[in-house]
């Protein structure tokens, strides 16, 4: 079974819930988690982990260049590249940080001039010993593309490891990285907070839930910082909602001092087992 | 950037968050007037195609899946739009056609003040060049209007929307936490401003919480400074619960 925990707007309790659940789960049952906001990853922290393993680096996406000693500097390849990669100073260059890899500028130019070179764009970190279950946590190096694709190679990896339940915190937004973490999800828990944005994104979020016909819940987090919007939110969810979690300062203290929220004293862990409780019933 | 239009300078903010645009809600604007934002899709026609099976073979998002002596299928959900299919087509069968990718929308809210908002299309992957044309379109206000500045909210994270996002910009501004989270992603997100040889300085939100060391030790790193401290408030957090933005202008 896999679990993707998702939110739209950032910064709602994505990693704290994937990583309560995890803990949660492993007591009875074989858990592989996964961090798949590779752009951002944090997972490792909420469960207390800064160190991996192993690391592997990947390279799942390719860089083009121009070599000038080629050149003919006929500009086909400016007119053909759709995401605006290509500069034109004193003569032709690409900017790496735009350029997709697609190849386009390789197909239309007249003079071999274009090479396209594979590049590590990013790691993948497992730690199996620390926590009883393995973590594989991804990260795309700043500045490269191929999130998505980075998000498939670690879930592929994550198979290879023993387990009842798969447990993948996904990015923030609903774009490249977030599609890959929801793909193929038997449940998704979607974590929002009472503010304007976290409602609006949660009604995005829940665009591609639906459009991959994937059973979802709903949690609130933090929702006494707004009780009456809360209250809208838990009444628009139904029987969606698998609950709501208040806001309590000291779940700073636990992740400053690296130590899981479960683990933790405070009114947030109760509600935690709560909703761990009816996922474990409902999925 | 209230501040600013306060001062009577000229602002336009583009919310470049795309994917989750929440500008407009803090500031209570409606969504008027969408404009449609297109991008590039392969069409095929099945009465030219040769069945040669070469489109398939140079796109790079598995996107184009192809049989011998059968027309090739696009799996469009993949596809990045970069056009490699109806470039190499032998036969001119495949065209590119515009299809719907998002869209954008203008508010004024006073005579010194814009706003220029993109939101994806749910479903949509690349995200990146709607951050690139909402840009575009709101650095063409910034000019018609004369504006001295032009503010771009960024999304989260590291990739290519956000690296749209960033480009051309003079100064950026990285706001984090004093929490392991915080100086870890902070510290991505100086990394690409790095290489983006972008002049920036940290702004620590809830800078009285939690533990500052780390964010201090990434300060120091990346040699970029702590300027602008805003302590935790719970009347902070009220206000932005509940989305009155005025009011956390002046607690700021």
């Amino acid at each position: 079974m896999k679990l993707v925990v998702a939110s739209g707007k950032g910064g709602t309790g994505k990693s704290m819930m994937a990583s309560s659940l995890a803990i949660l789960f492993s007591e009875n049952v074989r858990v592989v988690a996964c961090d798949c906001d590779v752009d951002a990853p944090n997972l490792g922290l909420w469960l207390g982990i800064t160190e991996y393993d192993s690391t592997k680096r990947i390279s799942t996406s390719e860089k083009a260049t121009i070599n000038p000693d080629k050149c003919v500097e006929c500009g086909e390849c400016f007119e053909a590249c759709q995401f605006g990669a290509i500069e034109r100073t004193r003569g032709f260059t690409i900017n790496p940080l735009l350029c997709e890899g697609c190849g386009v500028c390789q197909l239309v130019c007249p003079a071999d001039a274009v090479e396209l070179k594979k590049v590590m764009n990013g790691e993948i970190g497992i730690n199996e010993k620390k926590l009883g279950f393995p973590l594989v946590s991804g990260q795309l190096y700043p500045g490269e593309t191929g999130s998505g694709k980075i998000v498939q190679e670690l879930r592929r990896m994550a198979e290879e490891f023993d387990h009842d339940v798969m447990i993948i915190d996904s990015a923030a937004g609903i774009g490249c990285p977030v599609i890959a973490s929801v793909t193929g999800c038997d449940y998704a828990i979607l974590v929002t907070e009472p503010t304007p944005s976290g409602f609006t994104d949660l009604g995005r979020i829940l665009e591609i839930v639906n459009h991959f016909q994937i059973p979802f819940g709903i949690v609130v987090n933090k929702w006494d910082i707004n009780p009456s919007l809360s209250k809208k939110i838990e009444n628009w969810s139904g029987e969606r909602l698998l609950g709501k979690i208040p806001y309590d300062r000291k779940v700073v203290d636990s992740i400053v001092n690296l130590k899981p929220v479960v683990y933790s004293d405070t009114e947030v862990t109760s509600e935690v087992l709560k909703i761990f409780e009816k996922i474990k019933n409902q999925s | 950037m209230l501040k600013l239009s306060n001062e009577g300078k000229k602002v336009v903010l583009c919310d470049c968050d795309v994917e989750c645009p929440n500008d407009y809600l803090l500031l209570n604007q409606e969504i008027v007037d969408p404009k449609p934002i297109y991008r590039k899709l392969p069409e095929l026609d099945e009465a030219k195609c040769v069945k040669c099976g070469i489109c398939s073979r140079v796109c790079k998002e598995n996107a184009v899946f192809w049989v011998k002596e059968k027309p090739p299928m696009f799996f469009l959900d993949l596809c990045s739009g970069c056009g490699a299919c109806w470039i190499v087509c032998p036969n001119d069968a495949i065209k590119p056609k515009e299809d719907l990718a998002g869209e954008f929308f203008v508010n004024q809210l006073n005579s010194n003040l814009w706003l220029v908002t993109g939101r994806s299309k749910p479903g949509i992957s690349e995200t990146g060049p709607i951050v690139g044309e909402v840009k575009r379109r709101a650095m063409e206000l910034a000019k018609d209007i004369n504006a001295d500045y032009l503010i771009v909210d960024t999304s989260p994270g590291t990739h290519c929307n956000v690296i749209q996002a960033l480009l051309n910009c003079e100064k950026a501004y990285v706001v984090t936490e004093p929490t392991p989270l915080g100086a870890h992603d902070s510290a991505l997100i100086l990394e690409l401003i790095k290489k983006m040889q972008i002049p920036a300085e940290i702004v620590l939100n809830k800078s009285d919480v939690g533990d500052r060391k780390q964010v201090e030790e990434i300060s120091s790193n990346f040699g970029v400074s702590i300027t602008i401290e805003i302590p935790y408030s719970d009347e902070l957090v009220r206000s932005y619960s509940e989305g009155k933005l005025e009011e956390m202008v002046d607690l700021i």
